[in-house]
């Protein structure tokens, strides 16, 4: 079993299109040119045997467990904010 | 009045994830490799995540406020263990520490998860989901370097004779912990921690090949070592410093530290020293 990627130009992402059950890389390649790029859906096109595809066996890992607001630009919002009050106390005490 | 025991509990828990994570975030550009630099800065976030945490449940009982509790008490106020304030050193030293660390803390957090105050067992359930996902980490690490080639293997022994005995300290008792042990509020005392965490460790390492004994010296158990292409490599212990004897990592729980917690300090707290009581 392989699994088939495929993208359209050399600035677009492979993604995840389908599998194929060939019994190597090039007959995998080959049936997958067949399945998934018919109608000039792509240009370029991956094979990967599914058993070199690797996930983790618990996926509650994957989940954010905690506050990570620092990850996000939302978390710095009233940066601005701050920074405009700071410029106005600053000019203040210039004053 | 506010809850003694339980702030002095808070507050050594608060006080090693902040000094741990900043020792961590140390690594950040300098990281054996890239991935790592952003994994291991991550951890250090976490950790940090996870003092500010526990500084906000002692700021609601004393009225206090976690910037201050986290950045604005002088060093000798600090209840964090020694093992937590030890300077880097090299990756092995890091890795052993980050492993001995979360092995640790995934005992105190497992009891603390029991605990009869419903806010302490509320974030002990909380934290120990990404502590269980740093200890995975750590895991992923010990394996291969333990079993890799002759060098990382020999720097994790010593590195590992210098870590295990100070992370002992790590269950040295809070002042009023019997009080807390019977109310509840920490389900488990640090003795039986201990016990319960040196039995882990020690099966661990005797499985990963390592020597079990604290101050067992590299050259004692890495003799001969398969190196990365097979071969027997004699490791002679000329070849390396010997390792530093190293104290029993005891006393940070009543505020004795090492002079590396100085210089931490002086380093983590620059900024908010030059204008205490500024927000982000």
């Amino acid at each position: 079993m392989f699994e088939v990627f495929r993208r359209s130009g050399h600035r677009d992402p492979f993604e995840h299109c389908g599998s194929v059950i060939a019994p190597d890389p090039e007959m995998a390649l080959l049936m997958a040119k067949e399945c998934f790029l018919r109608r000039r859906e792509g240009q370029h096109l991956w094979v990967a045997r599914r058993s070199d595809l690797h996930s983790f066996s618990d996926e509650t890992l994957l989940e954010i467990a905690a506050d990570k607001s620092y990850r996000f630009p939302e978390g710095y919002r009233d940066v601005v904010a701050k920074r405009e009050k700071a410029r106005a106390r600053a000019k203040e005490l210039q004053d | 009045m506010a809850d003694t025991a339980l702030v002095d509990l808070l507050t050594a828990l608060a006080d090693d994830e902040l000094v741990l994570g900043h020792r961590h975030s140390e690594w950040t550009g300098f990281a054996p490799h890239l991935e790592e630099d952003v994994a291991f800065a991550s951890i250090a976030q976490d950790e940090i995540g996870h003092a500010a945490a526990f500084y906000t449940l002692v700021a609601e009982l004393t009225g206090d406020d976690r910037d201050r509790l986290a950045l604005g008490r002088d060093h000798t106020e600090y209840r964090n263990a020694i093992i937590c304030e030890r300077p880097n050193r090299d990756w092995a030293y890091t890795l052993a520490r980050h492993w001995l660390y979360d092995t640790a803390d995934g005992r105190r957090l497992e009891a603390l998860e029991r605990s009869s105050n419903e806010s302490v067992a509320a974030l002990a359930t909380k934290i120990r989901r990404e502590e269980r996902y740093h200890l995975i980490h750590a895991d992923s690490w010990m394996r291969r370097v333990a079993g890799g080639p002759v060098e990382g293997r020999t720097r994790l022994i010593d590195a590992m004779a210098l870590a295990f005995p100070e992370a002992v300290g790590i269950f040295e008792p809070v002042e009023h912990e019997d009080e807390l042990v019977e109310r509840g509020v920490l389900p488990a005392a640090s003795e039986q921690m201990k016990a319960a965490f040196l039995e882990e460790i020690r099966t661990a390492l005797d499985r990963l090949g390592l020597p079990t004994q604290g101050h067992a010296h590299a050259a004692d158990a890495a003799e001969f070592v398969a190196s990365s292409s097979g071969d027997l490599i004699s490791q002679g212990p000329a070849a390396r410093e010997p390792a530093e004897a190293s104290s029993n990592g005891v006393g940070g729980r009543s505020g004795i530290h090492t002079d590396d917690l100085r210089q931490l300090w002086e380093d983590m707290t620059t900024q908010y020293r030059s204008n205490p009581g500024a927000t982000w």
